[in-house]
Parts: structure tokens; C-alpha cells; sequence
């Protein structure tokens, strides 16, 4: 049988048609000379004939890239998404790459910037991350700060990302900068967000003094600044443009120009220090968050009975539909849950501003049930945040520190 | 005049017909807008070498330039997807069709499934770095007086944003027109000479213009040319101004080749842009093959047998063939209703109108206008085809006479006609008022007499007519 790859002639009712045979499903699909692909009808094919054997790609020669004593050193971990991948134009696979000399071979700018280390942790949609992967990199994190590394760069696609960023911030507390960036464009097309990001990262862990973990990103749609954003109060407003990360009630870190490369701090930051680092990766497994919405019924809090944690994103203030007579089973489902011992947090699903519990009261009822009003902690984060918590503390602790500020998921005050 | 056949003179056609309706892969309009731009950024492109670590030259060529790219648009014309800051929607169905019409009129072979490639291009005319684009269909022809002439492919394809300035640091286009379907015809190297490319290019603009939605007027069809010579390279000549001048920048591009063959100088493989001089001038080098892999983004296109078994559509060739016989027109009039695109408005008026002669409906629908313009600057193509019904109509029933047209194309081009002003009076109230005004005016030349009329009558009387009852009363 012929494969992906292979030069093949293939006869047709009609014509005889020479081309490389490309994967697929259903149909024929080949790659002609003018690099066209055709899906040919298998009722129509008479024969195909082969002509060469498809070549395996060798393996691009590592080229040893000289380290310079005088220049940070960054490791740049990847966890899946594209940031670092090229196209097999004989396929049209993308493929991608992890090893250093690949990644200064796609973005050698970054061999100006800091000497470059890359690994690989894992490779996956960031859809499909478990909080166990938020531990694989907490202990990646760790094994760098035992070498001494200046900063980290952690790869990561864009749809959790400001979940992990979360998780990072309340398991690390560190001493150095890790930086997490993602791409919206994916790295094998020209147009793509991700050496942009990578670059103004790197410059960002090599000439500052900025510790801790955050997020790099395009400010907006064009190509001119990236913004260095807050782990727990980011998140990703948008389902497709390059600016989807915004600081929600908050204010981006700070902005690096990516033509002059001058970086402006926008606000106070934690600086670099000698001091130990602490990496508490411990999270309770049974959390969960559910939206608030109409026409709600009793059995879908019930199906969280035995959960040690939920985050309930309420309507506007933070409010469930717990007035009408008809709506009582919600509120004692509620209540049931808190009883047996799940604690149970309140945010808010208009994302911007703050929960309250006392202007309405629905919201009264709620907190006098023991709901944790979460202040204007973003959502996911506070589900990050409760799964952190309990897995660290005992419930009583963790149920009071819900709604102090801890890692910067909670203002004092609401400047917008 | 040269031997092309003992020079091996090789000769390809690639013509680019935009189409008209929404975009390829998202529902904006196609109008090559010129508003002013209210939307603005700014973008860097980035060469990615393939798996086999080779960059295309072409495309290495423009990431040296090191520019950066400034893109402006309005925001009624563009979305997301023209910014790249939203991945492509469904392919347009209706510009599908058009491409699959289109193959059926070039007795092209339509692919079993079409498939939407990316090809790559980073000279900032595409936000995306990629062109997208799909083979249609291959192995057609069109027949010409020096024989059938092959089309390799049709391919339908995003018409690319249009370059508005080259400064040192940044190159600016403008948006509205990125996303429009094109369609992209190649022949295959079968023109035997100069003049023979002109005559390919004109046959395939009429096939084009067969069908409904394609797009008309400047800049809305451009005609690229491949050519080489034995000894020479392939270079491709873009940026044609009219069809007249492809024979002569052809002539001069063999002169210098074979110049440079003559010097023994190297030439190289090239895009070279054509001068309003016929001369041609370097654009780039040369793209390299290995630069399209899949747009996974959109699923390929399975082509059922209802989508391909539409009625092949009468070519205008044949559609200018039948008009001159049907109503006895010159045959140069019947191609100039074809080209301009009102052979099927002249169709209509002629069979309504009896009493008016064909070939002056031809020159009202193809001859006044230019006239107009050229006179008075106002625009008459603006005319919607009911308004022309309507004046031919009153010129059959004889409420207007023929010496108005212009007047009255002009007022309703305005938007200022008015029946009332132009409605012929009975010729005997007419004639009482010429036999009032000639006593009057008794002594008065037929001269000064026939001033007078017109004055007053423009519009109501031929001037013809006028004349004999002047004649008839000044006596």
C-alpha cells in the first residue's frame, strides 16, 4: 500500500494524474507539481502506480550554540499550542519543535536577547489540562530555580492560560521571573503573534527586575507593544484576536516595545532577591465552577454533594435565583451543600467590578448561608484559587482566606 | 516582424478576475472602496522556513527588507478576518458557483474535491502571510484563430489588499479589497506570438463576462504574461494597462532578453512590472514552488454532481453572434455591446421598441455616454437599466424625438427628468406657433427664425421638421 509522502501516478477513468500522496480520509488527495491538492474520487481511480518512496525528513543538524557569560540565561518550557512549529510542505503537517537549536533556528533574535535553554514538559491543548499539569510545571519551575536559571519562559496555549498563570501564582513563590506566552496565530504562518510574544518576553525576564509570575501578550491588534499582565486577574476576552488578554479589574505589570524595545513599568512590582523560594503544589481535586443562569433547578447543585469546593459565578452583584417560592429547592440545594461540608464561593459573571452581598436580598440570604463573597476575584481564579487552598489548608482557614488577597486576585479598590 | 517559432518563443497566460458580491470567506462587501480609512495597524511578517529548513526565496527576499506593514481600512468594508484576527468562514457559495460556471465555459476538468491551500506571501499584501487559494479545475481550452489554447487551471482564489504607499520603513495598504473571490486562469505556454497573447486575453475577458457576477471596470480584471525565449529565463510581466499594450511590452521584453543573451549577460527567472512605455521593469524575484500547504481552517469541498450539471451559459462571444443576426447589426457593434456588458439590456429595448432603429440604441447605450463625459463630465453609466427602458419607450411612442436623447439622458442622470418639459406638442399647435412667430418676425432671416423656434421648442419638434415650417411661413 502506498503512503503519505509517496510520488504516485494515478490513473482515472478520465486522466493520469502524477502527484504526492497526502494523508486523508474518504477520497484521494494529492499534491501536485504546482503544489495544489486535489481530492480525487476513489470510484473514479483505476490504478496508482508508485514512482519514488517518500524520503523521511532527516533530523536538522544541531548547531552548537555558544553560551555568553555576560547574558542571562532562560529556559524556555513548552507545554503544548504552537509557538514553536514548522509546516512539512511535502504534507502539510505542522510539526513542532522543541529542542534549542530549533528554537534559535525559528526565532534567532532570542541568541541576542539571553543564552536560550528549551524543554519540552508536555504537549497538549491547553483544553485538556489537569491540575496535575499545573504540578508538572511547579516542579519544571523548581528544578530550574535549582540550577539558578535568571528566568523562565513557559509555552502554553491560549485558552487556559490564564487559568495556569493562577495556579502558578499561588503554588510559586519565587525569587525570579516566569512568564507565560502564548500564540493566537499559530507559529508556522508569517502572520503569527508568537515571536512577537517571545521576544518581548525574553526581553522582559533579561532586563528587568520583575519576579514572579505573569503573562505576555499583544496589547493590541498591531504589532507594537506587548504587555506584561497579572497571573490571577487576566483573562482571555476574546476568541480569536491577538489582544484577547486584558487585565480585568486591574491594570497590565508593564509594556515592552517590540520596535525599540524599551520596557516601561506601569505599576509596582515584586523586585528579584536571594530569598528561598516556597513551591506549595498541593491542590484539593474536587472543585468545581457553575454559572448562574434562568430557569435553573435544584438537581444541578446537587450533583456537586461530596465536592470539597464550588465557585458559583453569580449574576451581577453575585446573586442566584433564590427569591421566588419556586426558586426555594435552589437556595436549599445550596444550602444542603455548605452542610455537608462543601465550601461554596460567590464571583461574579459580569466579569468586571465586584460581588456584593448586602445590596440584595438574594445575596443576603446567600452570604447568611455561609456563601463566601469573593470580592472581584475573576472566576476561574477563584476556582484555582479554592482548589489551591484546600489543598494547602484546613477548610476554616481556607473558607476566610476566599476572600483575603493573597497573590494580587483581590484590589482594595476599584479603580475602573 | 520576428520568427517567434525559430526564436522558441514559450508564451503563457494568467488573467485575474475579481468577482462581484461578498467576500471569499466572509460576509463583507466587495466594493474597492475609497473611503477614508477609520481603522488602522500595524504588523510585521516573518519568514518560517519549511520542514526542509529552505526558505522561499521569494519570501526571504521581502523578510530582508526588514519593513514593517501599515494596514488601513473602513470598518464597514472590513471585519476580523481581513485583519487576521479571525479565522476564515465557510467559502462563499456563491462565488463557487461562478468558478464552477466559469470551468464549464473553459471545458475545465472540475476536481472531485477542491481543496483550499495557503500560499504563502509576505510582501504585507495579505495580513494572513498566506494567499488563500483552490484548484477548480484543469485541462480546459479556448479556441482562438491560431488554434485551441489550453488552460492549465482555474483556481478560485482571495484577491489580495491593494499597496498605497512604499515609504523606507513601512509599506501601506488598504484593506476593502483583500478577501474578494478571484478567479485565476492559466494557460498553458500555447500563444504563438505577441499579438496572439492580446487575442487570448480578450477571448478569455469575454468568457469571463458571460457570466453575471464578475466584477467590471478598472483594475477589476489584470492580465499577468509569462514569457521566454530560447536561451533566455522565464520572467512573468504584470500590471498591464490596457490589452492594446500587450503585444508591444511583449516585443520589447524578447529585445531584452535577447539583448542580454546577445551581451552574454545572466538572466534571471523574475516578475518584471509593465511601464506605460512598453518597457518592463524588475518587481521581484521569481516565487519558488515549495510555498502552499492546507488551510486546515476550512474542510475541503466535496463537488456533487448537481453542482457541476448546471446549464453551460451561451458565451457573449456567441451571445454578440446571435444579436446581429436576430436584429441586423454591425458585427463591431454587437462585440461592443458584449464587451461593455448591455447586450442583454440592448436585447430588451430593441425587441420592445420597433419603431426605434437597432444601431441607435447602440450608440445610446455605448457611444452617448463616453460623449457626455467627455463633454459635460457627468456620469450616465450610473443609469439603472429601467431608466433606459423608460426613455426608449417614450422615444417609440414618439413623446420624445431623437435629437434629445442627450438632454434627456443628462436630466436623468440628474435625477431631474420631467416628461412635461419634453413631451412633443401636436404638430399643428406647433405649426400655428412657428406661423405667429415668422409674422412677428417678419424681415428676419430663417436663420434668426429657426433660433427662435428651437428656443422654444427644443425638445418638442425635430429639427428637421422645424425647418420646413419655417421655410413653409418665412417664404
Amino acid at each position: 500500500m502506498h503512503e503519505a509522502g509517496d510520488r504516485v501516478l494515478v490513473e482515472t477513468s478520465d486522466e493520469t494524474i502524477e502527484g504526492t500522496l497526502m494523508p486523508s480520509e474518504g477520497n484521494v488527495v494529492l499534491k501536485l507539481k504546482s503544489g495544489y491538492n486535489i481530492g480525487i474520487s476513489k470510484d473514479r481511480i483505476k490504478k496508482i502506480s508508485l514512482l519514488s518512496k517518500h524520503l523521511a525528513v532527516s533530523e536538522e543538524k544541531a548547531r552548537h550554540i555558544a553560551r555568553e557569560k555576560s547574558k542571562k540565561s532562560i529556559t524556555i518550557l513548552h507545554t503544548g499550542g504552537t509557538i514553536a512549529s514548522k509546516v512539512d510542505y511535502e504534507t502539510g503537517a505542522v510539526i513542532a519543535r522543541f529542542s534549542p537549536e530549533e528554537i534559535i533556528s525559528m526565532f534567532p533574535e532570542l541568541k541576542d536577547i539571553a543564552n536560550v535553554d528549551s524543554k519540552l514538559i508536555a504537549q497538549m491543548w491547553s483544553d485538556d489540562m489537569r491540575f496535575e499539569h499545573y504540578q508538572k510545571m511547579a516542579h519544571a519551575v523548581e528544578e530550574e530555580l535549582k540550577k539558578n536559571v535568571d528566568g523562565i519562559i513557559i509555552t502554553h496555549g491560549t485558552d487556559t492560560l490564564g487559568y495556569s498563570a493562577a495556579a502558578l501564582a499561588f503554588m510559586c513563590e519565587i525569587p525570579i521571573p516566569v512568564i507565560l506566552v502564548g500564540a493566537q496565530r499559530s507559529s508556522d504562518r508569517g502572520s503569527s503573534d508568537a515571536a512577537m510574544n517571545l521576544i518581548c518576553a525574553a526581553e522582559f525576564v533579561a532586563k528587568t527586575d520583575f519576579a514572579g509570575i505573569a503573562i505576555c501578550m499583544h496589547e493590541n491588534m498591531d504589532d507594537n507593544n506587548c504587555v506584561i499582565l497579572p497571573p490571577t486577574k487576566t483573562r482571555k476576552m476574546h476568541a480569536s484576536r491577538r489582544d484577547a488578554f486584558k487585565a480585568v479589574n486591574d491594570i497590565p505589570i508593564a509594556r515592552i516595545n517590540y520596535k525599540t524595545r524599551k520596557i516601561e513599568f506601569l505599576r509596582e512590582h515584586k523586585k528579584r532577591s536571594a530569598e528561598a523560594w516556597r513551591i506549595n503544589p498541593k491542590m484539593e481535586d474536587k472543585i468545581a465552577l457553575i454559572k448562574i443562569h434562568t430557569n435553573m433547578k435544584r438537581e444541578q447543585f446537587d450533583v456537586y454533594q461530596g465536592y470539597k469546593g464550588l465557585v458559583i459565578e453569580g449574576t451581577g452583584l453575585g446573586h442566584a435565583p433564590v427569591g421566588l417560592e419556586v426558586n426555594k429547592p435552589i437556595m436549599e440545594g445550596i444550602i444542603d451543600l455548605i452542610k455537608s461540608g462543601t465550601l461554596v464561593a460567590m464571583t461574579s459573571q459580569c466579569i468586571y467590578g465586584r460581588t456584593h452581598s448586602h445590596v440584595y436580598s438574594n445575596a443576603v440570604k446567600l452570604a447568611n448561608a455561609g456563601v463566601i463573597y469573593c470580592e472581584d476575584t475573576l472566576p476561574e481564579t477563584a476556582f484555582i484559587k479554592l482548589a489551591w487552598l484546600l489543598g494547602n489548608y484546613k477548610k476554616k482557614e481556607a473558607a476566610s482566606l476566599m476572600a483575603e488577597n493573597l497573590r494580587g486576585e483581590i484590589s482594595d479598590r476599584s479603580a475602573e | 516582424m520576428k520568427d517567434y517559432k525559430e526564436l522558441g518563443f514559450r508564451c503563457g497566460l494568467e488573467i485575474h478576475q475579481q468577482l462581484e458580491g461578498k467576500k471569499l470567506f466572509c460576509n463583507c462587501n466587495t466594493l474597492n472602496s475609497s473611503r477614508e480609512a477609520n481603522t488602522r495597524f500595524e504588523r510585521y511578517l516573518r519568514a518560517s522556513a519549511g520542514e526542509t529548513g529552505e526558505i522561499d526565496v521569494a519570501a526571504l527576499y521581502e523578510m530582508k527588507k526588514g519593513k514593517g506593514f501599515v494596514y488601513d481600512s473602513h470598518s464597514e468594508d472590513t471585519c476580523l478576518v481581513e485583519f487576521d484576527e479571525e479565522p476564515p468562514h465557510n467559502v462563499n457559495p456563491e462565488a463557487l458557483r461562478t468558478a464552477l460556471v466559469i470551468a464549464k465555459l473553459l471545458n475545465c476538468k472540475v476536481e472531485d474535491e477542491i481543496h483550499f491551500m495557503r500560499k504563502i506571501v509576505i510582501d504585507g499584501s495579505n495580513t494572513s502571510a498566506f494567499q488563500r487559494t483552490a484548484l477548480v479545475g484543469r485541462n480546459g481550452y479556448i479556441k482562438t484563430s491560431k488554434g485551441n489554447v489550453r488552460v492549465a487551471s482555474l483556481c478560485l482564489e482571495e484577491e489580495a489588499a491593494k499597496k498605497i504607499e512604499d515609504a523606507k520603513d513601512f509599506t501601506k495598504y488598504r484593506l476593502d479589497r483583500l478577501g474578494i473571490p478571484l478567479l485565476e486562469i492559466a494557460t498553458e505556454t500555447d500563444i504563438v506570438d505577441p499579438e496572439h497573447a492580446k487575442e487570448t486575453a480578450s477571448a478569455i475577458g469575454m468568457i469571463l463576462r458571460s457570466v453575471p457576477n464578475v466584477k467590471r471596470g478598472l483594475g477589476t480584471i489584470r492580465q499577468d504574461v509569462n514569457i521566454s525565449i530560447k536561451g533566455g529565463a522565464r520572467t512573468e510581466i504584470k500590471g498591464f494597462q490596457d490589452l492594446r499594450s500587450i503585444p508591444k511590452v511583449i516585443d520589447f521584453e524578447v529585445e531584452r532578453q535577447q539583448k542580454l543573451l546577445r551581451e552574454k549577460k545572466s538572466i534571471q527567472n523574475e516578475v518584471r512590472k509593465a511601464e506605460p512605455d512598453f518597457t518592463t521593469s524588475f518587481l521581484r524575484p521569481m516565487p519558488g514552488a515549495a510555498r502552499m500547504y492546507p488551510e486546515t481552517d476550512i474542510p475541503p469541498i466535496q463537488v456533487t454532481k448537481e453542482m457541476i450539471e448546471v446549464e453551460k451559459p451561451v458565451s457573449l462571444a456567441e451571445s454578440a453572434e446571435n444579436i446581429e443576426k436576430e436584429f441586423g447589426i454591425r458585427k463591431d457593434l454587437a462585440q461592443l455591446l458584449a464587451k461593455s456588458g448591455k447586450l442583454a439590456l440592448f436585447a430588451s429595448i430593441a425587441k420592445k421598441n420597433k419603431n426605434v432603429k437597432p444601431a441607435f440604441i447602440v450608440e445610446t447605450l455605448i457611444s452617448a455616454p463616453k460623449e457626455i463625459k467627455r463633454k459635460f463630465e457627468i456620469e450616465i453609466n450610473r443609469l439603472a437599466d429601467k431608466e433606459y427602458e423608460e426613455i426608449f419607450s417614450y422615444l417609440n411612442e414618439g413623446k420624445i424625438s431623437k435629437d434629445v436623447v442627450f438632454d434627456v439622458l443628462i436630466d436623468y442622470a440628474k435625477g431631474e427628468f420631467d416628461i412635461g418639459r419634453y413631451a412633443k406638442e401636436s404638430g399643428e399647435d406647433i405649426e400655428k406657433e412657428i406661423k405667429k412667430i415668422c409674422d412677428e418676425n417678419k424681415g428676419a432671416s430663417q436663420g434668426a427664425l429657426m433660433g427662435i423656434v428651437m428656443q422654444k421648442f427644443r425638445g418638442k419638434i425635430d429639427g428637421k421638421k422645424a425647418m420646413e415650417v419655417v421655410k413653409k411661413y418665412s417664404g
